[in-house]
Protein backbone atom coordinates (compact mmCIF):
# COMPACT_ATOMS: atom_id res chain seq x y z
CA UNK A 1 0.00 0.00 0.00
CA UNK A 2 2.65 2.40 1.31
CA UNK A 3 4.95 1.88 -2.12
CA UNK A 4 1.69 2.31 -4.49
CA UNK A 5 1.38 5.54 -2.46
CA UNK A 6 5.14 6.38 -2.71
CA UNK A 7 5.33 5.21 -6.62
CA UNK A 8 2.56 7.60 -7.67
CA UNK A 9 3.83 10.49 -6.19
CA UNK A 10 6.95 9.99 -7.29
CA UNK A 11 5.11 9.46 -11.12
CA UNK A 12 3.44 12.52 -10.17
CA UNK A 13 6.47 14.61 -9.30
CA UNK A 14 8.55 13.48 -12.40
CA UNK A 15 5.77 14.47 -14.35
CA UNK A 16 5.10 17.90 -13.44
CA UNK A 17 8.83 18.06 -13.75
CA UNK A 18 8.98 17.47 -16.83
CA UNK A 19 6.01 19.77 -17.44
CA UNK A 20 7.87 22.42 -15.82
CA UNK A 21 11.19 22.08 -17.80
CA UNK A 22 9.01 22.15 -21.59
CA UNK A 23 7.68 25.18 -20.36
CA UNK A 24 11.34 26.78 -19.09
CA UNK A 25 12.33 26.03 -22.65
CA UNK A 26 9.35 27.18 -24.70
CA UNK A 27 9.59 30.20 -22.93
CA UNK A 28 13.20 30.37 -24.21
CA UNK A 29 12.50 29.14 -27.64
CA UNK A 30 8.96 30.62 -28.11
CA UNK A 31 8.71 33.78 -26.16
CA UNK A 32 12.29 35.20 -27.15
CA UNK A 33 11.49 38.11 -28.98
CA UNK A 34 15.05 39.02 -30.08
CA UNK A 35 16.36 42.41 -30.91
CA UNK A 36 13.57 44.54 -31.45
CA UNK A 37 14.03 48.12 -32.42
CA UNK A 38 12.51 51.52 -30.68
CA UNK A 39 11.93 54.71 -33.11
CA UNK A 40 11.79 57.72 -30.62
CA UNK A 41 10.16 61.43 -32.07
CA UNK A 42 10.73 59.43 -35.90
CA UNK A 43 14.69 60.10 -34.67
CA UNK A 44 16.70 58.28 -32.32
CA UNK A 45 16.90 54.42 -32.33
CA UNK A 46 17.11 52.14 -29.82
CA UNK A 47 18.09 48.70 -29.92
CA UNK A 48 16.49 46.42 -26.96
CA UNK A 49 16.44 42.73 -25.96
CA UNK A 50 12.45 42.17 -25.96
CA UNK A 51 9.91 40.94 -23.64
CA UNK A 52 10.28 43.56 -20.92
CA UNK A 53 7.90 46.43 -20.68
CA UNK A 54 8.59 49.56 -22.10
CA UNK A 55 8.54 51.30 -19.05
CA UNK A 56 11.59 49.05 -18.11
CA UNK A 57 13.39 48.79 -21.42
CA UNK A 58 13.76 53.03 -21.50
CA UNK A 59 14.49 53.01 -17.50
CA UNK A 60 17.13 50.39 -18.37
CA UNK A 61 17.96 52.92 -21.60
CA UNK A 62 18.16 55.64 -18.69
CA UNK A 63 15.60 57.36 -20.45
CA UNK A 64 13.00 58.02 -17.51
CA UNK A 65 9.17 58.37 -17.55
CA UNK A 66 7.44 59.43 -14.35
CA UNK A 67 6.22 56.27 -12.52
CA UNK A 68 4.71 56.19 -8.69
CA UNK A 69 3.44 52.98 -9.20
CA UNK A 70 6.81 51.27 -10.46
CA UNK A 71 5.55 49.42 -13.06
CA UNK A 72 2.21 48.15 -11.21
CA UNK A 73 -0.34 49.68 -14.01
CA UNK A 74 -1.41 51.40 -11.07
CA UNK A 75 -1.08 55.32 -11.02
CA UNK A 76 -1.48 55.86 -15.04
CA UNK A 77 1.33 58.31 -14.75
CA UNK A 78 3.61 56.24 -17.40
CA UNK A 79 1.73 57.52 -20.62
CA UNK A 80 3.45 57.67 -24.14
CA UNK A 81 2.07 57.78 -27.33
CA UNK A 82 2.77 54.57 -28.88
CA UNK A 83 2.52 55.06 -33.11
CA UNK A 84 3.09 51.43 -33.91
CA UNK A 85 3.51 47.93 -32.48
CA UNK A 86 2.06 48.21 -28.89
CA UNK A 87 -1.09 45.86 -30.27
CA UNK A 88 -4.14 46.14 -29.12
CA UNK A 89 -5.29 48.10 -25.93
CA UNK A 90 -5.56 46.39 -22.82
CA UNK A 91 -7.65 46.01 -19.85
CA UNK A 92 -5.43 46.91 -17.57
CA UNK A 93 -4.55 50.46 -19.49
CA UNK A 94 -8.35 51.15 -20.12
CA UNK A 95 -9.39 53.14 -17.33
CA UNK A 96 -6.49 55.13 -17.18
CA UNK A 97 -7.35 56.76 -21.23
CA UNK A 98 -9.81 59.31 -21.99
CA UNK A 99 -11.27 58.67 -25.40
CA UNK A 100 -8.52 61.99 -26.60
CA UNK A 101 -6.04 59.65 -25.36
CA UNK A 102 -6.96 56.77 -27.14
CA UNK A 103 -7.54 58.33 -30.34
CA UNK A 104 -4.01 59.78 -30.09
CA UNK A 105 -2.06 56.36 -29.30
CA UNK A 106 -1.61 56.87 -25.49
CA UNK A 107 -0.63 54.33 -23.70
CA UNK A 108 0.32 53.04 -20.39
CA UNK A 109 4.30 52.35 -20.99
CA UNK A 110 4.25 49.85 -18.05
CA UNK A 111 1.93 47.74 -19.52
CA UNK A 112 3.33 47.84 -23.38
CA UNK A 113 5.34 44.26 -23.55
CA UNK A 114 7.69 45.10 -26.19
CA UNK A 115 7.73 42.48 -28.60
CA UNK A 116 8.56 43.69 -31.59
CA UNK A 117 9.33 47.31 -33.43
CA UNK A 118 7.86 50.37 -31.87
CA UNK A 119 7.26 53.94 -32.99
CA UNK A 120 6.98 55.92 -29.65
CA UNK A 121 6.68 59.75 -28.79
CA UNK A 122 8.70 60.91 -25.84
CA UNK A 123 8.07 64.77 -24.55
CA UNK A 124 11.55 65.96 -24.99
CA UNK A 125 11.87 67.77 -21.85
CA UNK A 126 11.93 63.98 -20.47
CA UNK A 127 15.34 63.36 -22.14
CA UNK A 128 16.95 65.81 -19.84
CA UNK A 129 16.25 63.57 -16.83
CA UNK A 130 19.18 61.55 -15.62
CA UNK A 131 19.29 59.10 -12.59
CA UNK A 132 21.79 60.57 -10.24
CA UNK A 133 23.94 58.93 -7.48
CA UNK A 134 24.58 60.89 -4.60
CA UNK A 135 25.87 61.23 -1.09
CA UNK A 136 23.55 62.07 2.17
CA UNK A 137 26.02 65.35 3.02
CA UNK A 138 24.06 66.94 5.97
CA UNK A 139 20.97 66.27 7.82
CA UNK A 140 19.39 69.38 9.06
CA UNK A 141 16.42 69.28 11.87
CA UNK A 142 14.00 71.87 11.08
CA UNK A 143 10.97 71.55 13.05
CA UNK A 144 9.75 68.80 15.14
CA UNK A 145 8.57 66.73 11.96
CA UNK A 146 10.84 68.72 8.97
CA UNK A 147 14.16 68.02 7.83
CA UNK A 148 16.60 69.14 5.39
CA UNK A 149 18.75 67.19 3.78
CA UNK A 150 21.63 68.03 1.80
CA UNK A 151 22.67 65.67 -1.28
CA UNK A 152 26.48 65.82 -2.53
CA UNK A 153 26.28 64.44 -6.26
CA UNK A 154 28.31 61.75 -7.06
CA UNK A 155 27.82 60.26 -10.41
CA UNK A 156 26.88 62.34 -12.57
CA UNK A 157 28.75 65.22 -10.34
CA UNK A 158 25.99 68.26 -11.26
CA UNK A 159 23.00 68.79 -12.45
CA UNK A 160 21.04 71.47 -14.18
CA UNK A 161 17.00 72.10 -13.21
CA UNK A 162 14.88 75.56 -13.35
CA UNK A 163 13.73 76.72 -9.60
CA UNK A 164 10.64 75.26 -8.65
CA UNK A 165 11.22 71.82 -10.13
CA UNK A 166 11.50 68.42 -8.30
CA UNK A 167 12.98 65.10 -8.34
CA UNK A 168 11.74 61.55 -7.56
CA UNK A 169 13.86 60.51 -4.31
CA UNK A 170 14.12 56.21 -4.46
CA UNK A 171 13.69 54.99 -1.15
CA UNK A 172 15.64 51.34 -1.14
CA UNK A 173 13.88 48.35 0.58
CA UNK A 174 14.23 48.48 4.27
CA UNK A 175 12.46 47.22 7.37
CA UNK A 176 9.31 45.61 6.39
CA UNK A 177 9.44 46.98 3.48
CA UNK A 178 10.21 44.85 0.63
CA UNK A 179 10.54 47.06 -2.54
CA UNK A 180 12.07 50.32 -3.64
CA UNK A 181 9.64 53.00 -4.22
CA UNK A 182 9.58 56.54 -5.90
CA UNK A 183 8.35 60.22 -3.95
CA UNK A 184 8.44 63.20 -5.45
CA UNK A 185 10.17 66.66 -3.16
CA UNK A 186 11.13 69.82 -4.63
CA UNK A 187 14.35 71.30 -4.48
CA UNK A 188 15.02 73.85 -2.39
CA UNK A 189 18.26 74.51 -2.69
CA UNK A 190 20.35 77.27 -4.63
CA UNK A 191 20.20 76.41 -7.97
CA UNK A 192 23.81 78.01 -8.66
CA UNK A 193 25.33 74.93 -6.45
CA UNK A 194 25.38 72.50 -9.32
CA UNK A 195 26.82 69.95 -7.34
CA UNK A 196 24.83 69.14 -4.41
CA UNK A 197 20.76 69.42 -3.64
CA UNK A 198 18.78 70.06 -0.87
CA UNK A 199 15.17 68.69 0.00
CA UNK A 200 12.62 69.34 2.40
CA UNK A 201 10.76 66.85 4.06
CA UNK A 202 7.95 66.56 6.52
CA UNK A 203 7.21 63.42 8.06
CA UNK A 204 4.17 61.88 7.10
CA UNK A 205 3.13 59.28 9.36
CA UNK A 206 3.50 55.85 8.51
CA UNK A 207 4.76 56.94 5.20
CA UNK A 208 6.99 55.01 3.30
CA UNK A 209 9.82 57.59 1.98
CA UNK A 210 9.45 60.07 4.77
CA UNK A 211 9.84 56.97 7.26
CA UNK A 212 12.90 56.01 5.60
CA UNK A 213 14.72 59.55 5.74
CA UNK A 214 13.42 60.27 9.23
CA UNK A 215 14.35 56.84 10.68
CA UNK A 216 17.08 55.01 8.41
CA UNK A 217 18.66 57.78 6.45
CA UNK A 218 22.13 58.49 7.76
CA UNK A 219 24.75 61.75 6.49
CA UNK A 220 27.27 59.23 4.01
CA UNK A 221 24.84 56.97 3.28
CA UNK A 222 24.42 56.51 -0.46
CA UNK A 223 21.39 58.23 -2.01
CA UNK A 224 19.83 57.66 -5.84
CA UNK A 225 16.85 59.58 -7.05
CA UNK A 226 15.76 60.93 -10.73
CA UNK A 227 14.97 63.87 -12.43
CA UNK A 228 14.28 66.84 -12.66
CA UNK A 229 10.87 67.48 -13.51
CA UNK A 230 7.72 69.79 -13.41
CA UNK A 231 6.84 72.58 -15.08
CA UNK A 232 6.62 75.28 -11.31
CA UNK A 233 8.37 78.18 -12.36
CA UNK A 234 8.99 81.73 -12.42
CA UNK A 235 7.23 83.68 -15.47
CA UNK A 236 9.41 86.20 -17.12
CA UNK A 237 7.14 88.95 -16.76
CA UNK A 238 7.63 92.03 -14.48
CA UNK A 239 4.40 91.51 -12.69
CA UNK A 240 4.62 92.07 -8.99
CA UNK A 241 4.73 88.22 -6.92
CA UNK A 242 2.71 86.29 -4.37
CA UNK A 243 4.05 83.25 -3.30
CA UNK A 244 1.68 81.34 -0.65
CA UNK A 245 3.25 78.25 0.92
CA UNK A 246 2.82 76.01 4.24
CA UNK A 247 4.92 73.53 5.72
CA UNK A 248 7.32 71.86 3.61
CA UNK A 249 5.66 73.87 0.23
CA UNK A 250 8.66 76.09 1.66
CA UNK A 251 11.24 74.19 -0.52
CA UNK A 252 10.15 75.57 -4.33
CA UNK A 253 9.69 79.33 -3.18
CA UNK A 254 13.07 78.61 -1.34
CA UNK A 255 14.94 77.79 -4.55
CA UNK A 256 12.83 80.65 -6.78
CA UNK A 257 14.22 82.99 -4.44
CA UNK A 258 17.72 82.12 -4.45
CA UNK A 259 17.51 82.27 -7.99
CA UNK A 260 15.89 85.89 -8.08
CA UNK A 261 19.11 86.67 -5.69
CA UNK A 262 21.69 85.24 -8.40
CA UNK A 263 20.21 86.86 -11.11
CA UNK A 264 19.23 89.97 -9.40
CA UNK A 265 15.61 90.11 -10.18
CA UNK A 266 14.21 93.33 -9.28
CA UNK A 267 10.19 92.39 -9.18
CA UNK A 268 8.63 93.28 -6.28
CA UNK A 269 7.31 89.68 -4.26
CA UNK A 270 6.00 89.03 -1.04
CA UNK A 271 5.50 85.87 0.81
CA UNK A 272 3.33 84.50 2.71
CA UNK A 273 4.31 81.64 5.02
CA UNK A 274 1.58 79.71 7.01
CA UNK A 275 2.07 77.49 10.03
CA UNK A 276 -0.16 76.51 13.22
CA UNK A 277 1.92 77.43 15.70
CA UNK A 278 5.52 79.41 16.01
CA UNK A 279 7.55 76.31 16.39
CA UNK A 280 6.39 75.10 13.22
CA UNK A 281 8.13 77.66 11.51
CA UNK A 282 11.45 77.52 10.31
CA UNK A 283 14.29 79.76 8.14
CA UNK A 284 12.82 82.82 8.97
CA UNK A 285 16.64 83.94 9.19
CA UNK A 286 17.28 82.65 5.70
CA UNK A 287 13.85 84.82 4.89
CA UNK A 288 15.11 88.25 6.37
CA UNK A 289 18.32 87.20 4.30
CA UNK A 290 16.52 87.32 0.98
CA UNK A 291 14.83 90.66 2.38
CA UNK A 292 17.51 92.22 2.94
CA UNK A 293 19.54 90.73 -0.74
CA UNK A 294 15.97 91.68 -2.23
CA UNK A 295 15.10 95.76 -1.71
CA UNK A 296 11.65 94.93 -3.07
CA UNK A 297 10.94 91.15 -1.10
CA UNK A 298 9.08 90.74 2.03
CA UNK A 299 8.25 87.76 3.93
CA UNK A 300 5.13 87.52 6.06
CA UNK A 301 4.99 84.55 8.44
CA UNK A 302 1.58 83.78 9.39
CA UNK A 303 0.76 81.85 12.72
CA UNK A 304 -2.65 80.12 12.85
CA UNK A 305 -2.79 79.69 16.65
CA UNK A 306 0.01 81.20 18.19
CA UNK A 307 1.73 78.93 21.59
CA UNK A 308 0.14 80.56 24.94
CA UNK A 309 3.00 82.49 26.56
CA UNK A 310 4.73 82.95 23.34
CA UNK A 311 5.33 86.39 22.16
CA UNK A 312 4.37 85.80 18.85
CA UNK A 313 4.10 90.11 17.06
CA UNK A 314 3.28 88.93 13.05
CA UNK A 315 0.45 88.00 11.57
CA UNK A 316 -2.15 85.51 12.80
CA UNK A 317 -4.76 83.43 11.58
CA UNK A 318 -5.31 81.57 8.81
CA UNK A 319 -2.45 82.14 5.79
CA UNK A 320 -5.50 82.92 3.41
CA UNK A 321 -6.66 85.56 5.95
CA UNK A 322 -3.38 87.50 5.72
CA UNK A 323 -3.00 87.35 1.96
CA UNK A 324 -6.79 88.89 2.47
CA UNK A 325 -5.59 91.56 4.77
CA UNK A 326 -2.80 92.60 3.12
CA UNK A 327 -3.19 92.35 -0.61
CA UNK A 328 -4.68 95.41 -2.33
CA UNK A 329 -3.61 94.79 -6.00
CA UNK A 330 -4.16 91.41 -6.81
CA UNK A 331 -5.16 91.98 -10.45
CA UNK A 332 -1.89 93.55 -11.55
CA UNK A 333 0.08 90.44 -9.49
CA UNK A 334 1.24 87.01 -9.85
CA UNK A 335 0.77 84.11 -7.93
CA UNK A 336 2.74 80.94 -6.75
CA UNK A 337 1.74 78.18 -4.57
CA UNK A 338 3.11 75.33 -3.01
CA UNK A 339 0.96 73.76 -0.14
CA UNK A 340 -1.82 71.34 0.29
CA UNK A 341 -4.13 70.88 -1.92
CA UNK A 342 -6.88 71.84 0.57
CA UNK A 343 -4.47 75.58 1.13
CA UNK A 344 -3.95 76.15 -2.18
CA UNK A 345 -7.97 75.54 -3.20
CA UNK A 346 -8.11 77.97 -0.36
CA UNK A 347 -5.85 80.39 -1.76
CA UNK A 348 -7.16 80.48 -5.26
CA UNK A 349 -10.34 81.10 -4.28
CA UNK A 350 -9.52 84.27 -2.21
CA UNK A 351 -7.28 85.67 -4.72
CA UNK A 352 -9.59 85.23 -7.40
CA UNK A 353 -12.26 87.08 -5.01
CA UNK A 354 -9.70 89.22 -4.75
CA UNK A 355 -9.03 89.69 -8.63
CA UNK A 356 -6.78 87.99 -9.82
CA UNK A 357 -6.88 86.27 -12.97
CA UNK A 358 -6.93 82.73 -12.50
CA UNK A 359 -4.19 82.57 -15.05
CA UNK A 360 -1.56 84.11 -13.11
CA UNK A 361 -1.86 81.81 -10.60
CA UNK A 362 0.50 79.02 -10.44
CA UNK A 363 0.77 76.17 -8.33
CA UNK A 364 2.74 73.11 -7.12
CA UNK A 365 0.19 70.96 -5.49
CA UNK A 366 1.03 68.23 -3.24
CA UNK A 367 -1.74 66.30 -4.84
CA UNK B 1 -14.34 29.76 -5.30
CA UNK B 2 -11.03 29.64 -6.55
CA UNK B 3 -10.09 33.77 -7.66
CA UNK B 4 -10.18 34.94 -11.38
CA UNK B 5 -6.75 35.87 -12.68
CA UNK B 6 -7.78 39.70 -12.20
CA UNK B 7 -8.98 38.84 -8.40
CA UNK B 8 -5.21 37.44 -7.83
CA UNK B 9 -2.89 40.26 -9.45
CA UNK B 10 -5.49 42.59 -7.21
CA UNK B 11 -4.43 40.13 -3.77
CA UNK B 12 -1.14 40.81 -4.98
CA UNK B 13 -1.42 44.34 -5.31
CA UNK B 14 -3.03 45.02 -2.33
CA UNK B 15 -0.26 42.96 -0.60
CA UNK B 16 2.62 44.50 -1.34
CA UNK B 17 4.24 47.36 0.24
CA UNK B 18 4.75 49.57 -2.75
CA UNK B 19 1.84 51.94 -3.01
CA UNK B 20 1.96 52.40 1.05
CA UNK B 21 3.92 50.92 4.33
CA UNK B 22 2.92 47.96 5.12
CA UNK B 23 0.50 47.28 1.91
CA UNK B 24 -2.72 47.41 2.46
CA UNK B 25 -3.51 43.93 4.06
CA UNK B 26 -1.16 43.84 7.10
CA UNK B 27 -0.68 40.13 8.52
CA UNK B 28 -3.81 39.73 7.59
CA UNK B 29 -3.93 36.23 5.95
CA UNK B 30 -7.89 36.13 5.21
CA UNK B 31 -8.41 36.60 1.36
CA UNK B 32 -10.08 39.55 0.09
CA UNK B 33 -13.56 38.20 -0.79
CA UNK B 34 -13.47 37.07 3.07
CA UNK B 35 -11.95 40.64 4.77
CA UNK B 36 -15.05 42.28 2.77
CA UNK B 37 -17.55 39.32 3.61
CA UNK B 38 -16.84 39.77 7.46
CA UNK B 39 -16.72 43.40 7.41
CA UNK B 40 -19.89 43.74 5.38
CA UNK B 41 -21.63 41.34 8.20
CA UNK B 42 -20.02 43.42 11.18
CA UNK B 43 -22.17 46.53 9.31
CA UNK B 44 -25.34 45.00 9.14
CA UNK B 45 -25.20 44.15 12.34
CA UNK B 46 -24.62 48.02 13.32
CA UNK B 47 -27.45 48.71 10.76
CA UNK B 48 -25.10 50.75 8.49
CA UNK B 49 -24.01 50.10 4.94
CA UNK B 50 -20.40 50.89 4.10
CA UNK B 51 -21.46 53.99 1.22
CA UNK B 52 -23.33 55.77 4.37
CA UNK B 53 -19.98 55.38 6.66
CA UNK B 54 -17.89 56.66 3.81
CA UNK B 55 -20.33 59.51 3.31
CA UNK B 56 -20.30 60.50 6.70
CA UNK B 57 -16.72 60.35 7.02
CA UNK B 58 -16.36 62.18 3.55
CA UNK B 59 -18.88 65.12 4.79
CA UNK B 60 -16.32 65.48 8.20
CA UNK B 61 -13.18 65.52 5.96
CA UNK B 62 -14.92 68.21 3.91
CA UNK B 63 -15.42 70.54 6.80
CA UNK B 64 -12.09 70.07 8.69
CA UNK B 65 -10.53 70.49 5.22
CA UNK B 66 -11.35 74.40 5.96
CA UNK B 67 -9.08 74.68 8.79
CA UNK B 68 -5.88 74.06 6.62
CA UNK B 69 -4.08 72.07 9.08
CA UNK B 70 -6.05 73.03 12.51
CA UNK B 71 -8.77 71.61 14.27
CA UNK B 72 -12.41 72.40 13.40
CA UNK B 73 -15.76 72.20 15.26
CA UNK B 74 -17.74 69.50 13.40
CA UNK B 75 -20.42 69.23 16.02
CA UNK B 76 -20.41 69.60 19.98
CA UNK B 77 -19.33 66.41 20.44
CA UNK B 78 -16.53 66.06 17.20
CA UNK B 79 -13.20 68.30 16.54
CA UNK B 80 -11.31 66.80 13.44
CA UNK B 81 -8.17 68.09 11.06
CA UNK B 82 -6.91 67.46 7.77
CA UNK B 83 -3.04 66.69 7.19
CA UNK B 84 -1.94 66.67 3.74
CA UNK B 85 1.56 65.49 2.00
CA UNK B 86 3.10 65.68 -1.34
CA UNK B 87 2.16 63.33 -3.67
CA UNK B 88 -0.97 61.01 -4.26
CA UNK B 89 -2.08 57.56 -4.33
CA UNK B 90 -3.51 55.70 -6.52
CA UNK B 91 -6.75 53.52 -6.07
CA UNK B 92 -5.22 49.74 -6.17
CA UNK B 93 -8.42 48.94 -7.85
CA UNK B 94 -8.33 48.68 -11.61
CA UNK B 95 -9.45 51.92 -12.41
CA UNK B 96 -9.07 55.77 -12.66
CA UNK B 97 -8.58 57.47 -9.44
CA UNK B 98 -6.02 58.82 -7.46
CA UNK B 99 -6.10 60.14 -4.21
CA UNK B 100 -4.82 63.60 -2.33
CA UNK B 101 -2.36 62.29 0.52
CA UNK B 102 -4.66 64.04 3.02
CA UNK B 103 -5.40 62.15 6.55
CA UNK B 104 -8.72 63.37 8.67
CA UNK B 105 -7.84 62.84 12.54
CA UNK B 106 -11.24 62.58 14.37
CA UNK B 107 -11.64 63.45 18.35
CA UNK B 108 -14.09 62.88 20.67
CA UNK B 109 -14.45 65.72 22.92
CA UNK B 110 -16.03 64.06 25.63
CA UNK B 111 -13.69 60.76 25.54
CA UNK B 112 -10.84 62.23 24.19
CA UNK B 113 -10.31 58.77 21.65
CA UNK B 114 -8.92 59.80 18.28
CA UNK B 115 -9.42 58.07 14.97
CA UNK B 116 -7.70 58.52 11.62
CA UNK B 117 -8.46 57.51 8.14
CA UNK B 118 -6.83 58.61 4.38
CA UNK B 119 -9.34 59.82 1.64
CA UNK B 120 -8.18 56.44 0.06
CA UNK B 121 -9.82 55.01 2.66
CA UNK B 122 -13.42 56.80 1.73
CA UNK B 123 -13.26 55.69 -1.90
CA UNK B 124 -12.00 52.23 -0.89
CA UNK B 125 -15.12 51.87 1.83
CA UNK B 126 -17.45 53.28 -0.44
CA UNK B 127 -16.65 51.71 -3.92
CA UNK B 128 -15.03 48.03 -2.76
CA UNK B 129 -16.35 47.78 0.97
CA UNK B 130 -12.58 47.54 2.00
CA UNK B 131 -11.90 48.39 5.24
CA UNK B 132 -7.97 47.28 4.72
CA UNK B 133 -7.21 44.03 6.71
CA UNK B 134 -5.81 43.75 10.43
CA UNK B 135 -2.54 45.31 10.96
CA UNK B 136 -2.03 47.55 8.05
CA UNK B 137 -1.49 51.22 9.54
CA UNK B 138 -5.11 52.44 8.19
CA UNK B 139 -7.21 49.41 8.97
CA UNK B 140 -10.38 50.93 10.00
CA UNK B 141 -12.53 48.67 12.37
CA UNK B 142 -16.48 49.02 11.11
CA UNK B 143 -17.45 48.64 15.05
CA UNK B 144 -15.25 51.88 16.05
CA UNK B 145 -15.53 54.07 13.10
CA UNK B 146 -19.38 53.84 13.42
CA UNK B 147 -19.02 55.16 17.69
CA UNK B 148 -16.71 57.86 16.63
CA UNK B 149 -18.67 59.01 13.71
CA UNK B 150 -21.94 58.97 14.29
Amino acid sequence: MFSSILITVVIVSSLSAGLAAILVVCQLLVANYGTCQITINGEKEISVQGGESLLAVLSAQKIFIPSACGGRGTCGLCKLKVLEGAGPLLPTEEPYLDSEERKNQVRLSCQVKVRNDLQIEIPPELFAIREYTCRCAEILDLTHDIKQFRLELLEPAAMEYIPGQYVQLRTPPYAGQKEEVYRAYSISSDPAQKNSIELIIRLVPKGICTTWCFQHLNVGDTVRFNGPFGDFHLSDTDKPILFIAGGSGMAPIKCMLHHMKNTGNPRQATYFFGANQVRELFLTDQMHEFESALPRFRFVPVVARPEEGKAWQGQTGLVTDAVRREISNAAECEAYLCGSPGMIDASIKVLQELGMNREHIYFDKFG
Amino acid sequence: MKPSPQEQKLEEVLRSSKLVAGGFMGQDRRSLSEIVEEDQAALAHLRYTARQLAARMDAITRTAISGLGTWVAIDSLRQARVDEAKGSLPCPWPHAGRFAKRVTTLQRLDTGQTIQWSDLNIHMIAEHAFFEGKGSHFRIEPDEIVLMIF
